[in-house]
């Protein structure tokens, strides 16, 4: 049980992660501070809610590059709505949840219906919707979101008894992320939903000879992604009490990374929630340290490609040699 | 006798510790036809691939004309005259037959080692000749007959005068009659000519028609070879399984039951079937007998919902059967057991339970949850009705024999209960015990009151199973029979394709299964190829492109007449569509490879920085220039190998490239601009030439040779030749590795030139210099015609689409649309240039 525990991806990554841990807090000043962390955990809320989204996508062997720029559209579209139309927040953030899915169901029509490769597909739209987003706000921020709504992003539920004289608050959203990745966890790995997304990805063909509307479930999927970016963008312009056109730009590679290190197979047919959690605590580890350390954030971005290419080329040469 | 022109002695070979040869030996001898038999999986096409060079061997000696040789490649084995001809001849569809024929032997070269078309088209007409064929030889390979397809396989294997070897996998699956005799006759005429002529099939009495010798192989093991007056079909059979075969005959149904499954007049979509009419009654097996291409797996297939029914009907317990997905049909007690089980029917790398329990798996959830008891539970039933030998239900299926796959998915579909069971090849491919056991659980199904549709090319097996036999063939019901009374000779004489069909839609659509036309042939080996319209669409996305500028141009004019149609505003538009364009033609080129690039722009900026700032430090502009396009092309190199080493799609490596590459010139710069660069230096690119602008200038002359490379040279055809097919690339033994660093390479080497042509334009780096020109550059390639897919691109095309896009940009400006919404426009062109293309090319391949 144990040998097989210590085999599995999951395992190997949770000791990535404790190792990281602890060099970073004995190596880097001012890095072990349970207040500063939690904090912290509010940046990885965005990415993580994308990546989450991203381990569906990828686990049908598909891809989707205008995650942020659709995530970007819908904070820009919300702020419009109350800052020029006047809408209350509520209608407004629906509003940014409407945009999410209608941007994703462009993309998953495209995709599912005239088949076109969803890498070009959502590689054209990650430039349409940016666009989009530009022109509508002229490049322009938009502020002044009413403290409720803000609370989402920068409110705390209570404090963390046991983390000391300064005790840390436990941020709002990341009680939302966990959350929603309680929810995929169940949706892929204890569903049929996430059993044929699976199957899809693994072999197609198969897939649709085994009765499973393919099409229909790929549609639903990158509508569903659509959505959940246009909830990420509520939770990331709450975060920042801004929205911004060029707001989370690379943010689907960070996505893409978490799950790549996550040990989801990039061909698709094998996935992994926890895995892509687990990613997305380790980078934003790593990245937090090593901001901490005085790394400048150009090199910090180099660093999260490096890790991404690194991971790849591992799962290629470890996935060799095991059964699968 | 002669000696052997070919010897493989003790030739050992496993892949992943399973063994797929075992001391296997063969002995071809100049001038005879020599048969090789063996049920599948015996290891006929791993000693192939060893022969024709694909596969190295583990252990063994190969040795032709007496010499000991050792294989490399596919051309390692073409130079000694040895050659493969396989049944699913998988050509390049997007390249001319001529290419096809001389692209791994050698396209004629005419001057300054160009390509010389009108030569390699005689060189390939001539190497027709030598067969007697007539072929035209600049027509699409895609829109061949598989006849005409292997005729020029085979003659651009012969052809060249050294062939001394070669083989032909399973040639006339997919051949009617008269083909097979065409053939035939040409395979004798290569007998006589010496060359000595591996024949490997199925088909026993072709088998034994033609070949003078035969080898049977069993389990990886060549248990005989003997003269093939020696053998009878019941001799060879009895030699491939290892024993005599008897079919278990079980008791019948009868035909008394209701009627369970009822079609009426049913024809397909693509003409693969026509006014099908037939019933199963509860109880009762009825065979659907025929050969491969007659019609009846599309029809399956059509019934389950996979495809539509262009007319007629069909019920299920008199309710009409109205599928349109196969999901519809499962619910209405339809299921289907698929022909090809490593493609269609399991997940390879999932467990066992997951591959049992996928049609049910709905049924064993509650609220969406997969209740994991029932789902064991399950699977565990299945597993023991089926007798499937297994470690545990989470084995990966993969690791079973192919008769426990199979038995595995049979058992996924019985599991949903079906009123009617579609059965197609149920044994094809199964060892001779699961063979057994899948009939006793077709009879049990029947017996418990399904309704079984057998479609079967195994003779024996529907005589012994079914109640009733239909036959099909050319997409037709061609009789009803009772096997008892009727006999098998009546049966397979109503199975046989009849060449004077007037309809044969169908063997075309059945079996290429890459040709572009389904209007198919008349059946015999002369018969009408279709035509190719791909020569001409690229011609025509040309010029539709100049007929959209020059509408654009004109709609600009009327609008702002003092602004747009001047000199300095034409200037500027072609400055701006310079840039992308230059970088477009390294796009195309990785495009056509198959790949793609997107860290472009962060490598022009990063280039533009390291030049600039070379040459503010007072080095010559060939210096920069030199150091720019060393820098792009080792990016470009980089990005190749990290996605060839990780077997990733070089988009997501391109992606963290666009990062790294932006962050690094960030770091080079610190986020300071440059300006102010020396003279000559902004004399490369700054300034007129003749009257025009030189950046105009080296646009025109890299387009043109962009042109050269892609239509006249080896490179070029090759890359090509990779992206419209990476399977057939390796047959002919192009290394991937080596024509995506190429093109990877070459693009940097572009990305460079840009960016010292950009810096010397515009005279400063700023840290987002090249941002959004990946997009540019790429809308400007897919615009042009090039297929985003890989397999064809048009340089001219990527300049006029260059052109375009500047255009639309610049009207933009005109317009005074605020420049925040040009990546909205590049996205769109983009995505309307490739959903275009998709749905035309659809339209294409539905004609």
């Amino acid at each position: 049980m144990i040998r097989r525990l210590l085999r599995s991806r999951e395992a190997i990554l949770l000791l990535v992660l404790i190792a990281l841990f602890a060099v970073l807090a004995v190596k880097v000043e001012g890095f072990f501070d349970a207040y500063n962390l939690l904090e912290r955990t509010r940046y990885w809320v965005a990415p993580g809610l994308l990546a989450a989204a991203m381990t569906f996508v990828i686990a049908t062997g598909g891809i989707d590059l205008s995650v942020a720029s659709v995530l970007a559209l819908c904070g820009i579209v919300m702020g419009m709505r109350r800052r020029d139309a006047g809408w209350p927040m509520p209608a407004a953030a629906g509003a940014a949840l409407a945009a999410g899915l209608a941007a994703g169901a462009a993309n998953g029509a495209v995709i599912s219906r005239i088949q076109v490769p969803p890498l070009v597909v959502t590689l054209a739209t990650m430039s349409l919707f940016r666009g989009a987003a530009m022109g509508l706000s002229q490049a322009k921020a938009i502020g002044d979101f009413p403290p409720g709504f803000l609370w989402l992003g920068q409110g705390s539920l209570c404090k963390v008894p046991g983390t000391g004289a300064n005790p840390a608050d436990l941020p709002v959203p990341l009680v939302i992320l966990l959350a929603v990745y309680a929810l995929a966890w169940a949706l892929m790995h204890r569903s049929w939903v996430g059993r044929f997304t699976e199957l899809i990805g693994e072999n197609e063909t198969a897939a649709r000879f085994a009765a499973i509307d393919v099409r229909r479930l790929k549609f639903a999927l990158y509508a569903s992604v659509g959505l959940l970016c246009g909830f990420a963008a509520l939770l990331h312009t709450a975060i920042y009490a801004t929205a911004k056109a060029d707001t989370a730009a690379g943010m689907e590679l960070e996505a893409i990374t978490c799950v790549v290190v996550g040990g989801t197979r990039i061909s698709g047919g094998h996935a992994s929630i926890v895995g892509t959690l687990l990613g997305l605590a380790i980078l934003g580890i790593l990245r937090f340290g090593l901001e901490m350390a005085g790394v400048s954030s150009q090199n910090i971005i180099i660093l999260v490609g490096i890790v991404l290419v690194a991971t790849a080329i591992i799962n290629e040469r470890l996935g060799r040699s095991a059964v699968r | 006798m002669e000696p052997p022109i070919l010897t493989l002695t003790d030739i050992d070979m496993s892949f992943g510790g399973a063994p797929a040869l075992r001391r296997a030996s063969l002995r071809v001898l100049p001038g005879e036809v020599h048969g090789l038999v063996g049920e599948n999986g015996a290891g006929k096409s791993t000693l192939i691939n060893i022969a024709t060079g694909l596969f190295r061997p583990d252990g063994g000696v190969m040795e032709v004309a007496g010499e000991a040789v050792r294989l490399g490649s596919p051309p390692d084995a073409a130079k000694l005259g040895i050659s493969v001809v396989h049944q699913e001849a998988d050509l390049f569809s997007q390249l001319s037959i001529a290419e096809n024929m001389l692209l791994a032997r050698g396209l004629v070269r005419g001057p300054a080692g160009l390509i010389d078309w009108p030569g390699t088209y005689r060189e390939a007409e001539r190497m027709a000749g030598v067969l007697g064929e007539e072929l035209d030889v600049r027509r699409q390979a895609g829109g061949l007959t598989v006849a005409r397809r292997m005729m020029a396989e085979i003659a651009a294997a012969v052809g060249g005068g050294a062939a001394r070897v070669l083989f032909l996998d399973e040639p006339t699956a997919s051949l009617t009659q008269n083909e097979s005799a065409h053939l035939f006759e040409q395979v004798r005429r290569l007998r006589d000519a010496g060359v000595g002529i591996v024949y490997v099939s199925h088909r026993l009495d072709e088998v034994l028609e033609i070949c003078d010798r035969i080898t049977v192989m069993r389990d990886g093991h060549t248990v005989e070879t003997r003269p093939a007056g020696d053998c009878t079909v019941d001799s060879l059979v009895a030699a491939m399984v290892g024993r005599e075969m008897h079919l278990e005959t079980g008791p019948r149904g009868g035909s008394e039951g209701e009627v369970r499954l009822e079609v009426t007049g049913a024809s397909g979509s693509g003409g693969a079937f026509r006014d099908v009419s037939l019933q199963v009654r509860a109880g009762e097996v009825l065979g659907l007998y025929g050969f491969v291409g007659a019609g009846r797996s599309e029809l399956a297939q059509a019934l389950f919902g996979l495809e539509p029914l262009a007319a007629g009907s069909a019920t299920i317990d008199g309710a009409p059967l109205r599928a349109g997905s196969p999901r519809e049909a499962v619910d209405a007690g339809l299921a289907y057991l698929p022909e090809d089980r490593l493609v269609q029917g399991v997940f390879r790398t999932h467990p066992l339970r997951t591959n049992a329990s996928v049609a049910i798996l709905r049924r064993l959830s509650r609220f969406g949850l997969v209740r994991g008891g029932r789902e064991r539970e399950q699977t565990r039933s299945i597993i023991d009705e089926m007798r499937v030998r297994s470690t545990s239900m989470e084995q990966a299926i993969g690791t079973l024999s192919g008769g426990n796959q199979q038995k595995v998915v049979f058992g996924r579909w019985s599991a949903t209960n079906p009123k009617v069971l579609i059965l197609d090849e149920p044994t094809r491919g199964v060892d001779v015990g699961a063979k057994a056991e899948i009939h006793r659980l077709i009879r049990d199904l029947a017996r418990a009151g399904t309704a079984v549709l057998l479609i079967s090319s195994d003779l024996p097996e529907v005589m012994a199973l079914s109640d009733r036999v239909s036959t099909m063939s050319q997409g037709r019901i061609t009789g009803t029979f009772d096997p008892v009374k009727d006999g098998e000779k009546a049966i397979a004489s109503a199975a046989v394709p009849r060449a004077s069909g007037a309809d044969s839609g169908t063997e075309a659509r059945a079996t290429n299964g890459r040709a572009t036309d389904g209007r198919g042939t008349n059946g015999s080996a002369t018969g009408g190829d279709t035509a190719a319209k791909g020569g001409r669409l690229p011609a025509m996305r040309e010029l539709g492109i100049v007929a959209f500028i020059v509408a654009l141009a004109v709609v600009m004019t009327a609008l702002k007449p003092g602004e747009f149609a001047t000199r300095q505003n034409l200037v500027d538009i072609l400055a701006n569509a310079a840039m992308p364009a230059i970088v477009a033609q390294g796009a195309i080129l990785i495009i056509c490879a198959g790949g793609i690039d997107i860290s472009v722009g962060s490598v022009l900026g990063l280039c533009s920085a390291v030049a600039a700032t070379a040459a503010r430090g007072g080095a010559p502009p060939a210096l920069c220039l030199g150091l720019a396009m060393g820098l792009g092309c080792a990016a470009g190199a980089l990005n190749a190998a990290t996605s060839l080493l990780a077997r990733i799609h070089p988009i997501i490596v391109t992606l963290a490239g666009i990062s790294i590459y932006r962050g690094l010139l960030v770091t080079f710069t610190g986020g300071k601009d440059i300006q102010e660069l020396p003279h000559a230096y902004r004399m490369l690119a700054d300034g007129n030439l003749l009257g025009v602008p030189k950046v105009v200038i080296y646009v025109l002359v890299i387009t043109f040779v962009a042109h050269l490379v892609l239509t006249r040279t080896l490179a070029g055809r090759r890359v090509l030749a990779l992206g419209g097919s990476e399977t057939a690339a390796r047959l002919i033994g192009l290394s991937k590795a080596r024509l995506t660093l190429f093109v990877f390479g070459v693009s940097g080497l572009l990305v460079g030139l840009t960016a010292v042509l950009d810096t010397a334009y515009y005279g400063s780096v700023q840290a987002n210099t090249g941002e959004g020109m990946e997009m540019k550059a790429i809308a400007a390639a897919v615009i042009g015609g090039t297929n985003i897919m890989g397999g064809r691109g048009s340089a001219l095309g990527g300049l006029l689409g260059a052109f375009l896009v500047a255009m639309v940009y610049n009207a933009l400006v005109l317009l005074a649309v605020s420049s925040f919404w040009q990546n909205l426009f590049v996205g769109l062109l983009i995505l309307l240039a490739v959903t275009s293309d998709t749905l035309l090319r659809r339209k294409g391949a539905a004609r």
